[in-house]
């Protein structure tokens, strides 16, 4: 059986590499997919202690958040996409009209 | 008796009709007259139906009271001084309230003015039938308050606007001393009882506060270097009340601007009723004042010489209404001299006092009636422009001479025989040569008689002028509708013959007022000495009557039958003419000097300085907000990496911390 700190060590790489995603770069659907890693990488976390403790909820738990994901993913890139018929661009950096 | 127990609804009824006129009297003929009328009329025949059972015995006082709150009540007091003020003020305010149906009959804001009148009765009513002096006060408010509504009746006119704001500040320097009065009084009450308050009494009664006299003169102050009883200061600060609702000099000046209301609101509130409030709250804490040392001389004094002040200016008046109003204050004067005699007569001065109130209510509201029915039909106040009225107008002239005689003071004296201000005001000149004898202050006597001269002279004046003689302008008047000249009537008769009819018995029924109460003890705390008074010499009694009758005759040769040439004296070059024309420059006193230089300007500059410190205040607040918003707003970039990198530091921040604490614990 691999030893839990081997998902957990994975779970930190996948989150690292999604927070890096998010802070670099300034293309919106680029950071949608970052915030998705990031919520991955938690529910890697979730199943494997889920396993290692031989109790469901975690699993459970873990499919709840996908859904949650999947629909925050579409309400994301539903924002997105009338973004980028209006102004032929998703650079959130240039969407600052309410900023002082 | 059922009649006492109906007490209450005295000041009630008309307290209600001024409400129902003011919202329903719209709809009603007349601006709702009738509902004021017909209440007020209930309330007379209570009034005198109470003054007739307490006539017959005078140990029937009714008194009514509820609890109020903490050690105050609310309560009636009808004793003989509240029964015979009660009768007079109700009967005198239902003939006005008739006369005003015609005089005001081509005003648009009728129920307004009904409205106010009965409001005004209602709070006269309420005052004069306190049991205690914190009701008594404020009802002394309202009838100011009504007094400012009344004189303000035509607000659209800037005189009536600012005389009505002149009457409310002026009578004010005096409410806040009566009121600075009533809390002194209390707070050495309480000192006295110290501080163990009696259950289920009510100590402002003025039968308590009566009991505390002894106790209150003990009580010393030193003021500028002299000791002063606190009595002493109590009555001062009444009494102060009184010179500004009463128009004493020099709280005055609002009596004869007053006049800019509707002449039935000066004949009810500034000729009859209201201005003797003053008068009254006087003779009702009579005693307190004849305990006090020295106070019974400064209201001799005082009334002595705003009754010569007054006239003076009397006799140079052009306008109808003006020379009334003095005369009112004059007479006020001499009501105010009688109660100061109080420091050689007691209780007696009270009955003569209120003599000459009463008399004086009837005589004064008829001559205003009187004028305000030349001026109804005329449509000028300027004497300058009357003259032959008596043709057009007889009963307006005959009842007017009547009053004016009554004023004047025309009688036999010695007997009962004269018109009623002879009566009443004879014994004040009469008591005032009394004082001079016993004190040896000759000022209160010489004042009062050189007064009864010019008001012969003034008052006799203002009759050649109007009623006699040709026209001086086209005027084209007619006599005036029955509903004035019946007042007229009524009135004239009381003016003729209420002084001889009542006189003996008046007096007496006032005093017994004060039977109860051992008036020579309390003079003796004052430092008065009351003794037994001879007979005056018959020159003093004559005097009078020598200076009225002269008064007259002087009046009739300049200005009827014009043996001396006005143009003399009536010109910008007589400095005697021209001080008094200018009413002593009281106005350029009090306004230019006093108030504009003195307080308006220093008002000024404090408000200049406070103006800053405020700006600086407000503005730097304001200031302050503004930047540091503008700074801290900068933290919300916009930038959503940033924010990702605050939550990112503030998670590690705090495992840092969870970390430090379970290693410390």
């Amino acid at each position: 059986m691999i030893p839990l700190n081997w998902y957990l060590a994975l779970s930190a790489i996948v989150f690292s590499i999604g927070l890096y995603g998010l802070m670099t770069h300034k293309n919106g659907i680029r950071m949608l997919m970052c915030v998705e890693l990031m919520l991955n990488s938690a529910n890697i976390n979730l199943v494997a202690f889920s396993s290692y403790n031989d109790d469901m909820t975690g699993q459970v738990f873990a499919l709840f958040s996908i859904a949650l994901a999947a629909a925050e993913a579409a309400i994301g890139f539903a924002i997105l996409m009338s973004i980028y018929r209006m102004r032929d661009m998703i650079d959130v950096d240039k969407l600052n009209i309410l900023r002082w | 008796m059922a009649m006492e127990n109906l007490a209450f609804l005295i000041p009630l009824l008309p307290a209600l009709a001024f409400v129902l006129t003011f919202f329903l009297g719209k709809k009603l003929p007349s601006g709702g007259a009738i509902i004021p009328i017909i209440a007020i009329a209930i309330s007379c025949v209570i009034s005198l139906s109470i003054t007739a059972g307490l006539l017959a015995n005078p140990e029937h006082v009714v008194t009514q009271s509820v609890h109020w709150f903490a050690i105050l009540n609310l309560g009636i007091l009808i004793d003989p001084l509240a029964a015979v003020m009660l009768s007079m003020v109700t009967f005198v305010s239902l003939l006005i309230h008739i006369y005003a149906v015609g005089y005001m009959s081509h005003d648009p804001a009728k129920p307004r003015y009904f409205a106010e009148t009965a409001l005004f009765t209602a709070a006269m009513l309420g005052l004069i039938l306190s049991d205690n002096i914190l009701q008594l006060f404020v009802c002394w408010e309202l009838v100011g308050l009504s007094s400012y509504l009344l004189i303000g009746f035509w607000f659209h006119k800037p005189g009536a606007a600012s005389a009505a704001k002149k009457a409310f500040l002026t009578t004010r320097i005096g409410d806040v001393m009566f009121l600075a009065g009533i809390v002194l009084l209390f707070a050495d009450i309480f000192a006295i009882l110290e501080g163990k308050l009696p259950e289920g009494v009510y100590l402002l009664q003025f039968e308590e506060i009566f009991k505390f006299i002894p106790d209150l003169v003990a009580i010393n102050s030193t003021i500028l270097g002299m000791e002063v009883s606190h009595l002493t200061l109590v009555t001062l600060l009444f009494f102060g009340g009184a010179v500004g609702k009463s128009g004493q000099f020099p709280l005055h000046v609002w009596l004869p601007d007053a006049m800019e209301g509707p002449t039935t609101v000066s004949a009810l509130i500034h000729a009859a009723t209201m201005v003797t409030a003053g008068v009254y709250l006087v003779a009702r804490t009579f005693p307190m004042f004849l305990a006090a040392p020295g106070t019974l001389m400064v209201v001799a004094m005082l009334g002595a010489f705003t009754a010569l002040f007054a006239a003076t200016m009397g006799i140079v008046m052009n306008d109808l209404k003006r020379v009334l109003a003095f005369s009112t204050i004059s007479q006020l004067g001499y009501m105010v001299l009688g109660l100061g005699l109080g420091a050689v007569i007691g209780a007696e001065a009270v009955g003569v006092s209120m003599f000459h109130l009463i008399n004086h209510a009837f005589f004064k509201a008829l001559l205003f009636l009187c004028a305000g029915s030349v001026i109804h039909a005329v449509g000028t106040h300027d004497m300058r422009q009357l003259g032959g009225v008596g043709k057009v107008m007889p009963i307006t002239f005959a009842t007017m001479t009547a009053a004016a005689l009554a004023l004047a003071g025309f009688g036999i004296p010695g007997t009962s025989i004269g018109f009623s201000g002879f009566l009443s005001k004879d014994p004040i000149i009469e008591y005032a040569y009394v004082f001079a004898t016993e004190t040896g202050n000759w000022m209160p006597y010489l004042f009062a008689i050189t007064a009864a001269f010019l008001t012969s002279l003034y008052i006799f004046r203002l009759i050649f002028m109007t009623f006699t003689g040709k026209p001086r302008s086209d005027y084209g008047g007619h006599e005036s509708p029955s509903s004035m000249t019946i007042p007229l009537a009524i009135l004239a008769v009381f003016a003729v013959i209420f002084g001889a009819l009542t006189r003996g018995k008046f007096m007496a029924f006032i005093e017994s007022n004060f039977e109860h109460l051992d008036m020579n003890a309390l003079a003796e705390l004052g430092g008065y000495h009351l003794g037994p008074h001879g007979h005056e010499p018959l020159l003093i009694l004559w005097m009078p009557l020598i200076v009225a009758v002269a008064g007259l005759v002087i009046a009739y040769l300049i200005y009827n039958k014009r043996v001396i040439d006005m143009s003399r004296i009536v010109s910008s070059e007589n400095p005697v003419y021209k001080l008094l024309y200018n009413r002593y420059y009281q106005h350029q006193i009090f306004v230019e000097i006093f108030s504009v230089k003195i307080i308006y300007e220093g008002l000024a500059l404090a408000s200049f300085y406070s103006d800053k410190m405020l700006d600086w205040l407000v503005n730097g607040t304001s200031t302050f907000l503004i930047e540091a918003g503008d700074s801290l707003r900068k933290f919300q970039t916009g930038v959503i990496q940033d924010y990702a990198a605050a939550v990112v530091a503030g998670v590690g921040l705090l495992v840092i911390l969870v970390k430090l604490i379970m290693e410390v614990f």
